[in-house]
């Protein structure tokens, strides 16, 4: 599933830890701690990934963190990324504005394998901010949409406050092709949707076992999600995960987002779960 | 590929000659210990060092190494050619140098590493003294060292050097060295041969062997919290290794608080937040949690993960780690032992 990076383009002078200027051209408080920056390149040169490839962004001074791409490489003039602020790198970087710089690396690591997926059937699903590196494909799917056969879309928030991508979510309801399905953990009391766990959605539509399922989420979720794929009788190798490890270089040096052998940030972030299913540290 | 002599009192002088021209970086005494440091003079070199307490892998990866400058909105690559003669690695340390430079080279090359590297010019040196936990004598014995560019081996009336490649070729210009005789040339063989059976520990099994019985253990909890019940998480058994290479990276500011620099620094998978990510809100999750996890982790990449990449286990039988661990848990013989006990 590795994708051939052209590491020219990303790192000049060869110098793989040599960053690439973005401006933020659109920057959106979207919960209480994400913000959604849409960026171009400095340079104004086009953006070429694979949706679920990674990158690290960064702030000078104050460090890198590993991200995924929020939106599909068929809008090839800028690409968007979400902030969750949780240390000191994503503080720093939700302080910026409009118009200010970012740095980055990538496109890293494999993304979701077109080819296995185009003319196929496709849930995507999706529990909290693991709808942001999903969007990636949602919205590939979503911009080629004669290019895949029926498409569902799971997305599970913690509560209504959570959800991100608002505009997003209402033209999925509103599109006859996405059959999208939602739901949270806890009420705020305004909320009329579904309430409960992610995999409650399963008894909302049918899925048909030669689906080929995406899935990005908390730890815990993804076991649950992959319970529901083996009772509709969805073959392991039709079922992809989108992984998040603690990550220093992205480049598959540093080590610390080793599964047993396989590096995240290189053989990955996205696995075939029939891969990675023996192996204790994955899931 | 050449064979020379220089005597004991020649070899003095070359080394002071060499010093004097280039950059220099061998085994030099620390009170009652040996590190790699600079070599300014022939009473610096300390060839008869039986290990360094670091392994020269820090010659090419420093404990900090700066990648990135930064000043305001500019950057700039830090990467260093500067060229440095390593004269003084012992077999086991080469093989390490061997496997970090394929592991910093293939995939996404590393040049903050290899440049370094490629502009060094590495000396081996025949073991004289050997240390009190070496087992280097048992472990990977198909896996040649390959990546130095001579070889110099004490032998009775002075010194063999083998030079390898042009740079080590060029070493000779410093001293008064005389082609070796055949027998020259034998003693020097003879010498590194005999060595090989004086290591006070000894692994009983092959690698191969040993790289099945580890990873068929991997589910084995019970075994791997045994073995890891006295670990302090200090991580010396990473920072000693000399095929242990991974890293954090962290940038820090200047006093002005406009330039920088983006920093990597040694890390080490025994520390307890190695693979910890933060899920915000206070939630977080560490990837491998307990002890047993992270003391798993690290041996099956020394005896197991690596061994068809590297054609064999990713331990070079140095016995730093045993020596440096406080527990005395981490003895890759002793480990063994108990694994292949099961």
């Amino acid at each position: 599933m590795a994708l051939t990076i052209d590491y020219s383009k990303v790192a000049p002078e060869g110098n793989i830890f040599l960053p690439r200027e973005c401006k933020i051209t659109h920057v959106k408080q979207v919960t209480k701690t994400e913000r959604h920056f849409t960026l171009r390149h400095a340079d104004n040169s086009k953006v070429k990934f694979n949706p679920g490839q990674i990158l690290e962004v960064s702030l000078f001074g104050f460090g890198e963190i590993p991200l995924g791409y929020a939106s599909s490489p068929t809008r090839e003039n800028t690409f968007d990324i979400v902030i969750r602020t949780v240390g000191r790198v994503s503080t720093a970087l939700n302080k910026l504005s409009e118009g200010d710089s970012l740095y980055v690396r990538g496109p890293l690591g494999s993304g979701f394998p077109l080819n296995e997926l185009q003319n196929q059937n496709i849930l995507v699903v999706a529990g909290g901010i693991g709808l942001c590196p999903t969007r990636s494909m949602i919205q590939y799917i979503t911009d080629r949409r004669n290019e895949f056969k029926n498409f569902t879309l799971f997305y599970g928030a913690r509560d209504p406050s959570q959800q991100m991508f608002h505009e997003d979510i209402a033209k999925w309801k509103a599109a006859k092709d996405v059959d999208y399905h939602e739901i949270v953990d806890k009420t705020d009391g305004k909320w009329t949707g579904n309430v409960g766990v992610i995999t409650e959605l399963f008894k909302k539509t049918t899925i048909t076992p030669d689906t080929r399922v995406i899935i990005c989420g908390p730890p815990i979720m993804f076991r649950f999600v992959i319970a529901e794929c083996d009772k509709i009788g969805i073959s392991r190798n039709n079922v992809y995960v989108d992984l998040e490890r603690r990550m220093k270089c992205g480049v598959g040096k540093c080590g610390h987002c080793q599964i047993n052998d396989n590096y995240v940030c290189v053989d990955g972030p996205v696995f075939r779960y029939s891969d990675i299913q023996n192996l204790e540290e994955a899931l | 590929m050449n064979d020379y002599f220089i005597s004991a009192n020649d070899f003095d002088a070359f080394v002071s000659k060499m010093a004097s021209e280039r950059n220099v970086i061998g085994p030099v005494a620390k009170k009652t210990k040996f590190v790699y440091g600079k070599i300014q003079t022939n009473k610096d070199l300390r060839l008869d060092f039986d290990v360094t307490i670091l392994p020269p892998k820090k010659v090419f990866t420093p404990t900090c190494q700066t990648l990135v400058t930064f000043d305001g909105s500019k950057f700039e690559g830090a990467v260093d050619k500067q060229p440095v003669v390593l004269f003084g690695v012992h077999f086991y340390d080469i093989k390490g140098l061997d496997m970090t430079d394929l592991l910093f080279s293939e995939n996404n090359r590393d040049e903050n590493y290899m440049a370094k590297r490629k502009a060094a010019t590495v000396i081996g040196s025949s073991v004289q003294n050997v240390s009190k936990r070496a087992f280097w004598g048992s472990v990977g014995a198909n896996v040649a060292p390959k990546g130095h560019d001579g070889f110099i081996t004490k032998i009775g009336a002075g010194y063999h050097y083998q030079s390898l490649t042009q740079k080590g070729e060029a070493l000779v210009g410093y001293g008064n060295f005389k082609p070796a005789t055949e027998g020259q040339a034998e003693e020097a063989r003879t010498v590194n041969v005999s060595m090989m059976s004086k290591c006070p520990e000894a692994l009983k099994h092959s690698s191969e062997a040993i790289a099945k019985k580890v990873r068929d253990s991997f589910k084995n909890q019970e075994l791997w919290a045994n073995l890891s019940e006295d670990c302090f998480s200090c991580g010396s058994c990473n920072t000693t290794c000399p095929t242990c290479y991974c890293f954090d990276v962290q940038d820090k500011w200047n006093l002005n608080q406009v330039s920088g620099m983006r920093n990597r620094y040694w890390d080490s998978c025994l520390t307890e937040d190695f693979a910890k990510v933060s899920l915000g809100a206070g939630a977080e999750e560490n990837f491998r949690e307990t002890r047993g996890e992270r003391f798993r982790h690290r041996f099956m990449r020394k005896a197991a993960y690596l061994n068809e990449k590297l054609g064999g286990p990713a331990c070079v039988g140095c016995g730093r780690c045993s020596a440096a661990c406080t527990a005395d848990i981490a003895d890759p013989v002793n480990v063994i032992k108990k694994i292949m006990e099961v």
